[in-house]
């Protein structure tokens, strides 16, 4: 149990740590390799907490996430290794007091709640993985699915936001230059 | 037992403020991107350690998480899908330029 806690307090420290090394590098490579390691962190917490299938999927989605964000980073920035020093941020203090004001509170209620009887054991990998699965395909289904097509909807509007528009009158130009 | 549930739902809490912090500070599009992905993985840990701990036995809980990753991916998808559409207008994704629909 103490271990248990040792370990989420690690991983805990560690995702809070290079949450906050994100906003504070000038470079947005190292920025998005920080977020990286910040959402593995929480991965591994989950690890920690004995959630094995929530934890690998978290560790695996967040990786692929943040290579495609780090690809990003350097397509849209001019300044990739951040040697500049550019400051991108505004309104610092109000930001900083919305974000402490927030965390504050939320601490206060994870502390002062009565959270009720806790439960020590946890559910082993394989049977929590099959628990899921009976649960994403029975009770849960609805939910599934909708996230499937909401996915698709998000997949299909972001390609039509990003592709460059062409019109006809685009096309009547390059006619007539041919 | 309890602590661990602590633990986990204090770091959920820091991560949600500094993500609110870095929303509400970045001008960068990419980097409030950023900062919304650090305020949901602060709902994620609070979600899987309310899961593990108090409810074990309710996987709808675990379905829960699998909603909030799916959330991630689709303001990603959604963001970058706005930011290439900016980027390609006006060069930059600096949100403090955009002022396109301002009256």
């Amino acid at each position: 149990m103490y271990a248990q806690a040792f370990f989420v307090a690690v991983f805990g420290l560690a995702a809070i740590g290079f949450g906050v090394a994100v906003f504070r590098t000038s470079s947005m490579v190292r920025s998005a390799l920080a977020l990286l390691f910040s959402q593995t962190a929480v991965g591994c917490m989950f690890l920690a907490m004995q959630t094995e299938f929530l934890g690998v999927l978290q560790i695996m989605m967040m990786a692929t996430e943040m290579s495609i964000m780090t690809i990003f980073m350097v397509m849209f920035m001019m300044d990739p290794g951040g040697l500049g020093g550019m400051d991108m941020s505004h309104q610092k203090r109000f930001s900083l007091g919305a974000g402490a004001i927030a965390a504050s509170v939320a601490i206060a209620v994870a502390l002062l709640a009565d959270w009720g009887p806790v439960t020590a054991e946890a559910p082993d990998a394989a049977m929590q993985t099959r628990a899921l699965g009976i649960e994403l395909l029975g009770r849960s289904m609805l939910i599934f699915e909708t996230a499937g097509v909401t996915i698709l909807t998000a997949m299909i509007a972001a390609t039509a936001v990003a592709i460059p528009v062409h019109t006809l009158a685009d096309n009547g130009d390059k006619e007539a230059s041919e | 037992m309890i602590t661990v549930l602590i633990v986990a739902l204090v770091t959920g809490a820091i991560l949600f403020g500094v993500g609110v912090y870095g929303a509400l500070s970045q001008t960068n599009l990419v980097m409030i991107m950023m900062g919304v992905e650090l305020i949901l993985a602060g709902a994620l840990v609070n979600l899987v350690a309310f899961w593990r701990f108090l409810h074990p036995e309710n996987y709808a809980g675990q379905m829960f998480v699998l909603v909030v990753m799916t959330v991630m991916a689709l303001e990603m998808a959604v963001g970058f899908g706005v930011a290439i559409a900016r980027f390609r207008a006006r060069g930059s994704v600096e949100m403090e330029e955009a002022g396109d629909l301002k009256g």
